[in-house]
């Protein structure tokens, strides 16, 4: 027995996927990165179609220019954390920065979105209360259910029905109820019913806290994401989300319209005890945070793009996932033809994600793409052209897999 | 009160789409080890049983649970509660 073996199912699913496409698919690497919407793999330039980029601020001269003033001025890392030396003039800005932009009372800044769901699910909660879960949460929210004392009961992905079921199943309540739902899933790319939620989840005292990281800087007169746009963000008790898409950056977020909140950054363990955000990092998020307030431009784009990309594909007769939005997922029959697709893709220069079971609803395999406000009318069509010659060539494909698994 | 028997028809219906090479179920098969349903089908397959038997079945005791005959159990016990 070695420590391994149990990695043995895995490897041969992992064997199987490289025999079939020559390499893993969890193991890109780009040789350069030249704008938000182009990366170079060897000599073949590639239109990137699935990296959360949603506004295209990675390049942003503002962005890059504070990023580079950061480091001139503090330095390349804070080497601690928030509640130690890592908390700077930035990290503060930009918390006072996130809290005026939502118009909330408090705001904490974690070092990745990843860490914020774990940090406010499993700070906020103890033994005596119970999570309520979308179905088709992120796995940062489900690992943060899973650092909390607190019961985790899942409810039927965007049902307001289905929570109110299981909110009122419960019979011996001791401490609170908690609802975590997303604004935008990020597998499928479809939109919560934030104000539903809301009615039920307070009609039972419970907290609404909503990860809008794939939401944020890109729905809402102002980018605040779903809550603003569908007018009830003042009524939402936590919106957390994440600098590492439209913020262009890495780190995360979380506010609250109770003022309390700020309590909890002396029980969140992640907040605790891991190194705050660069300076670089920190700086680069605070400048993007001014470009979502005021650069409406680019949330026209983004939203045009999805809309043409999405009538695209669909009238190719792919199966999509979801009305048009950013996210926009076609359904394949199964992991190994996924595979296959994604790849052909690849060697034709469209990067999109290829999304497997355990990580999709309805153990679906998916591929994924992410629509930034940085491509052009003429990228979508590429886009489109490459998706519609891989239609063509489902039958090659298939018969290469026959042969190759055979 | 459901009897083990009844609960057992009853996952074993429930598990019918996420077994489709009908692999023959028994109260010793492993979920996920034997029958090869994936983590979040099983908490998909919980939720229908949740309803059925008007019961909550958290998350973390889900995470416990490995075989047929353990989840039958859990669910006699809530349903019993």
């Amino acid at each position: 027995m070695s420590l391994f073996d149990k990695f043995a199912p895995l490897q041969n699913r992992v064997d199987l996927v490289t025999k079939l496409i020559n390499k893993d698919p969890l193991g890109v690497k780009f040789d350069d990165i030249m704008s938000p919407t182009r990366g170079r793999i060897g000599n073949r330039e590639i239109i990137l179609s699935g990296t959360n980029n949603y506004l295209g601020l990675t390049f942003d001269e503002d962005c890059m220019d504070a990023a580079k003033a950061a480091i001139d001025a503090h330095g390349t890392g804070t080497t601690g954390s928030r509640v130690a030396n890592g908390t700077y003039t930035e990290h503060t800005q930009l918390e006072e920065a996130l809290a005026d932009h939502f118009g909330m009372p408090s705001c904490i800044v974690f070092s990745t979105g990843y860490q914020t769901n774990l940090a406010a699910i499993s700070g906020l909660t103890n033994e005596n209360d119970i999570i309520f879960m979308d179905a088709d949460a992120h796995a940062c929210i489900i690992d943060g259910t899973r650092l909390t004392g607190a019961s985790t009961i899942r409810f039927r992905h965007n049902s307001p029905e289905d929570l109110d079921k299981r909110m009122s199943r419960v019979k011996d309540k001791k401490g609170d109820f908690f609802v975590i739902i997303e604004g935008l899933y990020s597998m499928f790319g479809d939109i919560a019913p934030i104000d539903e939620f809301l009615d039920v989840t307070h009609k039972h005292g419970g907290y609404l806290y909503i990860d809008e990281a794939h939401s944020y800087g890109v729905f809402g007169p102002t980018g605040c994401g779903l809550a603003e746009e569908q007018g009830v963000m003042d009524r939402v008790d936590f919106i957390a989300g994440t600098f590492s898409k439209s913020l262009a950056s890495i780190g995360g977020f979380c506010v609250s319209k109770h003022p309390e909140f700020e309590i909890a950054r002396k029980v969140m363990r992640p907040y605790l005890f891991t190194a705050s955000p660069t300076p670089s990092n920190i700086s680069a998020a605070l400048a993007a945070v001014g470009k979502i307030r005021t650069r409406g431009d680019l949330r026209e784009n983004i939203t045009a793009r999805a809309a043409q990309l999405h009538k695209g594909l669909a009238d190719l007769g792919y199966d999509l996932c979801a009305d048009p939005s950013p996210v926009i997922a076609a359904r394949r029959p199964n992991e190994a033809i996924c595979a296959m697709e994604w790849n052909w893709l690849l060697e034709n220069g469209i990067y999109v994600n290829i999304a497997v079971p355990p990580g999709t609803p309805q153990s679906s395999s998916l591929l994924r793409i992410s629509i930034s406000a940085a491509h052009t009318e003429d990228d979508v069509n590429q886009i489109i052209a490459k998706f519609a010659e891989l239609k063509d060539k489902q039958g090659e494909l298939m018969a290469d897999m026959m042969k190759l698994a055979g | 009160m459901p009897q083990q028997e009844e609960i057992f028809t009853k996952v074993c219906e429930l598990l019918k789409p996420y077994n489709p090479e009908n692999r023959p179920i028994t109260l010793q098969s492993g979920i996920v080890s034997d029958l090869e349903v994936d983590s979040v089908a099983v908490f998909d397959l919980v939720m229908g049983l949740e309803d059925h038997y008007d019961v909550s079945i958290p998350m973390e005791m889900v995470s416990d649970i490995k075989t047929v005959g353990e989840l039958c159990a859990a669910i006699k016990q809530l349903a019993e509660a």
